[in-house]
């Protein structure tokens, strides 16, 4: 018997438009209005990054620059934070950290919120992956000391 | 005249229910292996399904352990919120239908004032002291980080909060980058008392005022350890307890940094001219590092501190119970069509 090797081909599609190198978190208000100006239709953001990636603090940057001023917290514990903007729209900030089993996420009551046409920002979204609606914007987030958006 | 009263907490992972008569608990219990076995319903998990399971075992239980009828309770106490809304709504629907059912006043109770409220839980003697109004509490916990100025039982102010991660999830996040079980607190704390908290020094944020930020010590203790483990892959194994201890020293010490801070703002407002008390509240209130800080302010500083006992500090419903008692006592009472609130200060009635 002859060996070979079985080859998985895959495809790799690109979908991230922009790729920003970000020296400082002084930029982040303008990368966050990009982003924004990017994806004028969608309303779902999804958030890859590890641990300290600063996943919270560009959410934060974001949500400033949508009308909230309220204090933007870590929803780690509280799995969904909701503020309001100035306009008195709601934003839903996700974080599913703690999910240990995606039933979790359907007894939440996730469809609620992700249907809800709010503006929704997902943290650990690889935990609810199948769960995503389509045209949910994933946005990576990379690399240390310089970081790296993608979206 | 005794009053009796059902409290219920549903806000977040735990279904509890608790009863009080006047200011002492008779029963305070917690969705777990112990209502499982005797009285059915599941081990509890992050859901609101957990939470409709769970919800009449838990109040069948703390009724039967109370050893009263449900006839004789004088009122019913729910979270309001801030929470999930999904497990509130569990908590809310089922104290709505309980007062209707027994004709009986119901009272919605605001989870962070319940943490603050539980220093006036009264043990069966009613010997234990009590903070004296205006007091400040300090509540920490995995989802929460503030100071709040309490002027008397529903006259409370928040003076300063995280910006970010709260303390607990600092604990937590630092031990899954160490590579420890979550929720890593605990363990966290017990590694750190075999070990050198000077050892390690992380970089602590300059926040301005009463206001905290941890998440920045996630990502110094991230770098550090990255770096470290390029020179010793096995350095965290080879340093887990100095890592530990110094990680925790340095939380606690940012905590306790901002709290004199804290008493120093608000010092003269008590009628003697004295230090205001210090309570603290939350889950964080169980670590053993931040207990032996406060004690040695005590010592030190003549701080007069109050921490709750461990079942009080933690989500429960003798919190509930208690702040119930009092809105009872007030005669403020809720309404059949409040509705739950997910975020502080988010309120609608």
């Amino acid at each position: 018997m002859t060996g070979y090797e079985k080859l998985e081909i895959k495809t790799f599609v690109i979908i991230q438009k922009l790729l920003i190198i970000v020296k400082t978190e002084a930029e982040l208000p303008q990368i966050a209005k990009e982003l924004i100006a990017e994806y004028p239709a969608a309303r779902i953001f999804a958030f890859y990054g590890s641990l300290g990636a600063g996943k919270t603090t560009f959410i934060k940057a974001i949500c400033n620059e949508l009308g909230v001023r309220d204090i933007v917290q870590s929803p780690t514990f509280s799995i969904i934070n909701e503020y309001k903007t100035e306009a008195g729209d709601s934003i839903y900030h996700f974080d599913f950290y703690r999910i240990r089993n995606i039933t979790e996420v359907f007894d939440i009551g996730y469809e609620d919120y992700l249907y809800s046409g709010c503006y929704c920002f997902i943290e650990w979204p690889e935990l609810i992956e199948s769960l995503l609606p389509a045209g949910a914007v994933p946005v990576r987030i990379s690399g240390t000391n310089e970081r790296m958006i993608e979206f | 005249m005794q009053n009796l009263i059902l409290g219920i907490e549903s806000s977040c992972d735990d279904t509890s229910a608790a009863i009080i008569k006047d200011d002492v608990i008779l029963s305070n219990v917690i969705a777990g292996q112990d209502v499982h076995r005797n009285f059915g319903g599941v081990v509890p998990e992050l859901a609101s399904r957990a939470h409709q399971q769970n919800i009449i075992p838990v109040i069948h239980a703390a009724i039967q352990k109370a050893n009263i009828g449900k006839n004789q309770l004088s009122a019913v106490a729910c979270t309001q919120g801030p929470g999930l809304l999904g497990s509130l709504l569990v908590g809310t629907s089922f104290a709505k239908a309980f007062s209707l059912g027994l004709n009986i006043p119901l009272i919605d109770v605001d989870h962070l004032q319940a943490h603050i409220l539980s220093h006036f839980i009264r043990n069966a003697d009613r010997t234990n002291p009590v903070p004296t109004f205006p007091f400040l509490c300090l509540t920490v916990s995995g989802g929460h980080t503030q100071f709040v100025l309490i002027r008397d039982y529903f006259d409370m102010e928040v003076i300063g909060q995280t910006i970010d991660d709260a303390a607990g999830e600092a604990f937590d996040k630092s031990a899954k980058i160490m590579g420890l079980p979550y929720p890593g607190g605990p363990v966290i704390d017990k590694l750190a008392k075999l070990g050198d908290p000077t050892r390690f020094t992380f970089s602590k944020p300059n926040i301005p005022g009463l206001d905290f930020s941890f998440s920045g010590l996630k990502t110094s203790i991230l770098y550090f350890l990255r770096d470290e483990l390029k020179a010793n892959p096995d350095f965290i194994e080879n340093n887990k307890n100095d890592l530990c201890a110094s990680i925790q020293a340095t939380i606690v010490d940012m905590l306790i940094s901002k709290l004199a801070m804290a008493l120093e703002v608000t010092k003269g407002l008590h009628p003697r001219g004295n230090l205001p008390d210090v309570a603290i509240a939350g889950g964080v209130s169980a670590n053993s590092g931040l207990r032996k800080a406060l004690e040695d302010a005590r010592d030190n500083f003549g701080w007069n501190i109050f921490i709750p006992p461990i079942q009080y500090s933690t989500d429960n419903a003798a919190m509930i119970a208690i702040a119930g008692y009092f809105k009872f006592l007030k005669g403020d009472f809720g309404s059949q069509s409040a509705t739950p609130y997910a975020r502080a200060g988010n309120r609608s009635t």
